[in-house]
């Protein structure tokens, strides 16, 4: 019996890992970069700029993500004039980079706060011009300090991958109730979970070596 | 003359920090500026380097205007005019402010590359130069954190000098030093100022004061009195 589950299991599990893999890292690749952008913007002295932008993320972290995942695909095309038909792979990655970059650009937005103001002051003392102090005294300081909340982050996003299945993707954990389904066996569940624990042992490693890096100055 | 300042005021809202005041700094001069806590002596210091815009009057740095009086309007440096000023007027900050993700040579390399004033290798070998007359040799790769609140000084003047400023203000040199170390920094700004360098140093500490300055200016209800020594 357990052969059996396996048999049909580890190939479905394959194929679904592609796709908890490949959400995780898509939403990571753009929602790092664009949130930081946003964190700015929230900052921004425009008031109007720091309100549309204090809205998006009011929206993105007031909602639950499988509700902005079913809106985005089945409610998008419905809007007059800005409707779109988006298909459930862009559906998917437009959701969660949409609410991952609000979440990372609190935490940007935190980081960049707690930076000491004279930082800012000695650079402009010195000639240094908006951007280059951002890029390079800010930023580098920043993300000493937001590591352990963006890892936080990090692993919750691959948890939440599991939420593509709305949609009627197929992840890991599709894979484990297919199976479960077919053997009414629960074991496909253990499967997946471990799956996961690797995952997410993984990347803990990953994060930690990263921490490691900024450790070489207080 | 290296900096003039003529009727400057500064306020913040109702506050009048101060009202209407004149200086001049000449090169290679030591001047102190006292007064009691809330006098206003590091905002004078702030508008000074560009990190305040005062509200009226006039401040001249080498020939070039920070801000002047323009029929009874202030016009404040354009962009690229403030950059070539600023290069003209160092600050060391009361805390030092030094960038603790970089060590003590990038710390000094960093403005000059980023500003282009000369190549790297240049731009190299003065930080050295300057790294070895403030005794800070063999700390090229150390990071701040790493150094003595004496050394972190030292080398937040030596950022400052990499620009080779006119005139190097000090926001409170004193403060958080002990006797050997203060003994350390007023030969520094002695040598600095021997160098051609008009120095500038705000400061409650009176005996501090006394010892080096050449000119004295005493902060008090927002107006100065000046007393050359």
């Amino acid at each position: 019996m357990e052969a059996k589950v396996l048999r049909m299991l580890v190939p479905m599990a394959l194929e679904g890992l592609k796709v908890t893999l490949g959400v995780f890292a898509v939403t990571l690749i753009m929602s790092l970069p664009l949130a930081i952008v946003v964190a700015k913007l929230r900052m921004s002295k425009n008031k109007m700029i720091s309100k549309i932008t204090g809205t998006y993320i009011y929206i993105m972290r007031g909602t639950p993500l499988l509700l902005q995942l079913m809106f985005i695909f089945f409610g998008y095309y419905r809007v007059p004039y800005i409707g779109y038909p988006f298909s459930r792979e862009q559906a998917i990655v437009i959701a969660f980079v949409l609410n991952y970059t609000a979440y990372f650009a609190e935490i940007f937005r935190g980081g960049i706060n707690s930076i000491d103001v004279g930082q800012n002051e000695a650079s402009q003392v010195l000639g240094l011009s908006k951007t280059h102090t951002f890029m390079k005294i800010i930023l580098p300081q920043v993300i000493k300090n937001v590591m352990p909340s963006i890892g936080n982050e990090v692993i919750t996003l691959v948890k939440d991958t599991s939420l593509v299945y709305i949609l009627g993707s197929s992840d890991i954990l599709k894979a484990a109730r297919s199976v479960s389904n077919v053997y009414a066996a629960f074991s496909p569940y253990i499967y997946i979970g471990i799956v996961y624990l690797v995952i997410i042992a993984i990347l803990t490693k990953l994060l930690d070596k990263i921490e490691n890096k900024y450790d070489y100055y207080r | 003359m290296v900096l003039s300042v003529e009727n400057l005021s500064k306020s913040f809202g109702a506050n009048i920090v101060f009202h209407d005041i004149s200086f001049s700094v000449n090169k290679g001069e030591i001047v102190c500026i006292r007064g009691k806590s809330g006098e206003g002596k590091t905002t004078l210091l702030r508008c000074l380097t560009a990190l305040e815009t005062p509200d009226k009057g006039s401040v001249k740095i080498n020939n070039m205007y920070l801000c002047k009086e323009d029929s009874n309007h202030i016009k404040y440096a354009q962009k690229n005019e403030l950059q070539a000023i600023r290069q003209e007027i160092g600050l060391v900050f009361q805390n030092f402010n030094l960038f603790p993700h970089m060590n003590v040579m990038e710390n000094l390399m960093e403005a000059p590359l980023f500003l282009k004033k000369d190549s790297r290798e240049n731009i190299k070998s003065r930080a050295e130069e300057l790294l070895k007359s403030l005794e800070l040799e063999g700390k090229e790769d150390s990071y701040p954190f790493q150094l003595s609140g004496g050394q972190q000084q030292r080398v937040a003047i030596a950022r400052a000098c990499m620009l080779n400023p006119s005139v190097l203000c000090f926001d409170e040199p004193t403060s958080a030093l002990d006797e050997q170390t203060r003994g350390q920094i007023s030969k520094i700004i002695r040598y600095l100022s021997s160098k051609g360098i008009a120095i500038i140093i705000v400061t409650h500490d009176n005996a501090f004061a006394d010892e080096i300055a050449q000119k004295i200016i005493t902060m008090k209800d927002g107006k100065i009195t000046i007393e050359p020594k």
